[in-house]
């Protein structure tokens, strides 16, 4: 690659890094390597992210994520878990339906105790 | 519907009108987000004689909106569909916007802080990790499924009677807090039982701490956290709402 390209490359980076061409390159070179692994790695962080939210969402209703998808896989339900967070954020009421689905399928092991007075934050009923 | 004759126009089919938005706006007990949906189709087709222009989506709720991208600028949005392809997006439309093609990213409205929940506790008897746990979740945000792990989505907490807090065993006398002043031999000790006469909320806010993320974001949630000596607190206009707390162990057991 020409200079030109590498420092149109470098834009944004810090410091001289931006500016001569001696560091420019070797920081393009370790950015682009970088690129090349996190566009896999991105598809992890993803699915992470999205397992973090449906966890989030199915513990508001008292289940847990192991247990809601062990549910949904009994009922043979295929929605993924990007899908499945994004209901979880903005159709909170079709995703209660599939809370309850999954407790259908696969009511769980655990009995869930609440502290005396202290009841959860308001919950669809 | 106007129609303007361009001068190059020569079929005169009429055009499929979009709809614009489509409000849920019937949620009685707001526990999670709120949408406003609006329609999603970017105008890819020439513009036809026939221009429909679509209303601009209104924001009349009063709860918090997660936004979808607003690809639709009022008007901007004409879009000829030629006729082969109209049943299509006549079904489609009907379905509203492709927002699970994209997973949501939060945008500043969604994390303005003077929309934040306040939540109370009071740490009377309670057990010093068990609480710290439960305050640093809701601090974080991570019992919402709108949990990101980059944006500062969580809730804000105070603790009363922060010198009332439990341990179990002998932490009392024998756990430890250390402090370095940077200087050699600037290594400094104390228990609990001494932190807790001197400045009592240094504990729970160590505790805390510690659980929070470390970072320019993990510090910037650190100081959502409030805590107090004595039963007191500043934040009465926030209206703050009692903490749930789901852990059955929390209370010391005596």
């Amino acid at each position: 690659m020409d200079k030109g390209k590498i420092l149109y490359l470098a834009k944004g980076f810090r410091g001289r890094a931006k500016n001569c061409i001696r560091i420019a390159r070797e920081r393009v070179e370790k950015a682009l390597q970088y690129s090349y692994r996190d566009r896999r790695n991105k598809k992890r962080d993803m699915r992470g992210l999205w397992i973090q939210r449906i966890n989030a969402g199915t513990r508001l209703y008292g289940v847990n994520y192991g247990e809601f998808m062990h549910g949904l896989m009994k009922e043979n339900i295929q929605l993924n878990r990007k899908v499945l967070s994004e209901i979880a954020m903005h159709e909170p009421y079709s995703f209660k339906s599939l809370v309850d689905i999954s407790k259908n399928a696969f009511p769980g092991n655990k009995v869930h105790f609440f502290v005396a007075s202290k009841k959860p934050a308001a919950l669809i009923k | 519907m106007l129609a303007m004759a361009s001068p190059r126009s020569t079929a005169s089919t009429p055009c499929t009108r979009l709809h614009s938005s489509v409000h849920i706006s019937n949620l009685d007990k707001p526990s999670s987000c709120h949408i406003s949906l609006k329609s999603h189709f970017t105008p890819k087709f020439q513009v036809a004689e026939n221009r429909i222009v679509a209303k601009a989506p209104c924001r009349s709720s009063k709860i918090m909106h997660i936004r979808c991208e607003e690809i639709y600028a009022p008007g901007a949005e004409e879009m000829y569909i030629p006729e082969e392809f109209r049943q299509i997006y006549e079904e489609i439309e009907k379905l509203g916007p492709a927002i699970l093609d994209k997973t949501w990213y939060p945008k500043g409205v969604d994390s303005d802080n003077t929309k934040k929940t306040w939540y109370i506790v009071d740490a009377t008897d309670k057990v010093l990790g068990r609480l710290a746990s439960t305050i640093a979740i809701h601090i974080r945000g991570k019992n919402l499924p709108t949990f990101t792990p980059s944006v500062d989505m969580g809730a804000y907490v105070i603790v009363t009677n922060a010198e009332k807090i439990a341990v179990s065993g002998k932490k009392r006398t024998q756990k430890l807090y250390r402090r370095h002043s940077g200087r050699p031999g600037g290594l400094k000790e104390e228990t609990f039982d001494q932190l807790q006469k001197r400045i009592p909320e240094r504990i729970i806010e160590h505790a805390v701490r510690g659980m929070l993320p470390k970072g320019r974001l993990g510090r910037r949630l650190f100081t959502h956290l409030k805590v107090y000596k004595g039963p007191d607190h500043p934040h009465v206009a926030q209206k703050p709402v009692p903490l749930p707390i789901m852990d059955k162990r929390i209370m010391i057991k005596k």
